[in-house]
């Protein structure tokens, strides 16, 4: 059955299309992530879904009911730290859990449960605006963790957190995974990687569908050439992107990534181009292709703006 | 523990907790009845001076009420909003309308607490009151009326002003200004004529006015606030303030995009 079921959904705001007749269809248990740029449209299609949004036109259904009419299957992880940081961690649960109607007494019970499952049992007496951003973050997952909920939409979780808090919170994600219909937005790679499935988005539309690995053995990507440089600059992206397919080197946080089909016979006319124009190199290496290379292999766009 | 209970006990937490709240709903309107008991003395007699000390406490306990209803009740709302709160509610199965009860329960219990306090403290420094227990009980009714206009000025101001400082800030200032101008914390007969009629239009003022007439006396107020007409008016622009920020509210902060 099918958990979310969204067909030619289309958003507008004045004349600009956010969302451009999308389609999309979600089974029960699934892990679905939603990947794509900032501005692709896909917190505009989490926030409709989560009844937050109207649509401008097109068919949304939750277990072939309307949106509104299935809130109380729906637990939604807004982008922003909804949290409230003068309270504690505690006080902020107890405060759900009596939005959702629970008596004082099964609230305790519950909230105490929740609060053991995503750990933070030691610090749930502690306020919030005294927690680092990856046990807040959790404590705002811990908010759709009550009984009840089927389908959790999480809104770019791990944006801001550092690689062991998301590590850590990654980790949450896939202990509950086993029960939970999710869908997960993102513009990070390595978090839409534990999906089951994934679906890229691009100015409105799904542009790709299939398993990570499907996704990336169609994309035709062999290896990647990872190169971290000291300084990133044109003349160094027009001289890596003539090694590149397509014409088009990929600037990362660190370097740039370079795709091409015979890697051991590029590697070292790289090395020697990138001296030639006085470009130190501090690594060299070489990937596998990751969901970020697939969606700039499909758009020419970087999923991620780089720092 | 319902949806009511839950956002009662949330806000009135986040009120206890905001330095900047407990400052200006609590210890601003203190910090003048302690200044207005003191500084104002001069050769007066000791008989009058109690009184007047009294009208300084009640005026500043409407201060209070004044500051929780247009600062702290916007404050929160545009809170809630700017960190998606609002966003996160809208997708539970719950009501705008509890949601909004508590709200507002929150704030009458908050703003009991710093009107009482306020008084007491006047009290202590020597305010005297002399009413009877209807002039008491209408008291209570105009005190709900300043209450009640605060809270829908605090609305409106939630709904259209986006920024959590823009809407505490602007609510001080129209608490604080509207206060100087209206009589709340000058003399009403030290106005010029045009803000006199603007203390009898103002809602806030005119309940104001009111209590002081009831509780220590109509020598200290400068008009009569109890004519029938003035006291409809009241009620009625009170009324009007109230339900104008409950549909603004409920319209604009919870409707979808």
């Amino acid at each position: 059955m099918d958990a979310i079921s969204v067909e030619d959904l289309t958003k507008k705001y004045g004349d600009i299309g956010v969302l451009k007749g999308l389609n999309l269809k979600i089974e029960e248990g699934e892990f679905y992530a939603l990947m794509g740029p900032n501005g692709s449209g896909k917190t505009t299609l989490a926030s409709i879904i989560a009844s937050v949004k109207s649509p401008t036109s097109g068919k949304i259904e939750i277990y072939g009911r309307k949106p509104e009419k299935a809130k109380e299957l729906i637990g939604y992880v807004p982008q922003e730290n909804f949290s409230a940081p003068i309270l504690t961690g505690k006080e902020n649960l107890m405060y759900f859990a009596g939005l959702l109607g629970y008596s004082k007494k099964k609230a305790e019970t519950i909230v105490n449960e929740l609060l053991n499952k995503i750990g933070l049992s030691e610090h749930a007496d502690k306020r919030v605006s005294d927690y680092s951003g990856g046990m807040r973050k959790r404590l705002e997952v811990a908010t759709v963790l009550f009984p009840g909920v089927k389908i959790m939409i999480l809104d770019e979780p791990t944006t801001g957190l550092d690689p062991s808090a998301r590590r850590k919170f990654l980790s949450l994600i896939r202990e509950i995974k086993e029960k939970t219909t999710i869908l997960l937005i993102t513009h990070i790679g390595a978090d839409a990687e534990l999906a089951s499935r994934v679906g890229l988005i691009d100015e409105g539309e799904i542009i790709a569908e299939d398993t990570p690995e499907k996704l990336k053995k169609t994309s035709g990507l062999k290896d990647v050439i990872n190169i971290e440089t000291t300084i990133k600059s044109e003349t160094i992206a027009n001289a890596l992107s003539k090694f590149s397919e397509k014409q088009k080197a990929l600037e990362t946080d660190v370097g740039y990534r370079v795709y091409c089909k015979d890697v051991e016979k590029a590697t070292p006319n790289i090395v020697r181009a990138l001296d030639a124009i006085g470009c130190k190199t501090t690594r060299i290496e070489t990937e596998k292709p990751s969901l970020e290379d697939v969606f700039f292999k499909l758009t020419e766009k970087m999923v991620r703006e780089v720092s | 523990m319902g949806q009511i209970t839950a956002t009662l006990s949330k806000t009135m937490r986040e009120f206890l907790r905001q330095k900047t709240i407990l400052f200006w709903t609590i210890a601003w309107p203190i910090l003048w009845v302690l200044i207005g008991s003191f500084s104002f003395a001069g050769n007066v007699p000791d008989e009058v001076i109690s009184y007047i000390r009294g009208s300084i406490a009640i005026s500043m306990s409407v201060f209070a009420l004044m500051t929780a209803g247009m600062a702290n009740l916007p404050g929160n709302i545009a809170q809630d909003r700017e960190r998606g709160l609002l966003s996160k509610l809208m997708s539970m199965p719950i009501s705008p309308w509890r949601d909004f009860v508590g709200r507002i329960l929150a704030l009458i219990a908050f703003s009991c607490l710093a009107a009482i306090l306020v008084v007491s403290v006047g009290y202590i420094c020597g305010a005297r009151f002399s009413y009877t227990l209807i002039g008491g009980w209408q008291s209570i009714g105009f005190l709900l009326l300043i209450f009640l206009a605060s809270s829908g000025i605090g609305m409106l101001i939630g709904t259209f002003i986006k920024h959590v400082h823009g809407a505490i800030m602007s609510g001080v200032g129209i608490a604080v200004v509207t206060a100087a101008i209206s009589g709340v914390m000058t003399p009403y007969s030290s106005l010029p004529l045009i803000l006199q009629q603007f203390a009898r239009i103002y809602p806030v003022s005119s309940a104001n006015s009111s209590i002081t007439y009831l509780l220590v006396g109509k020598d200290y107020v400068g008009y009569n606030p109890l004519t029938a007409s003035q006291t409809t008016l009241t009620i009625v622009i009170s009324l009007s303030l109230f339900f104008a920020g409950l549909i603004a509210y409920s319209r604009f902060c919870w409707r979808k995009e």
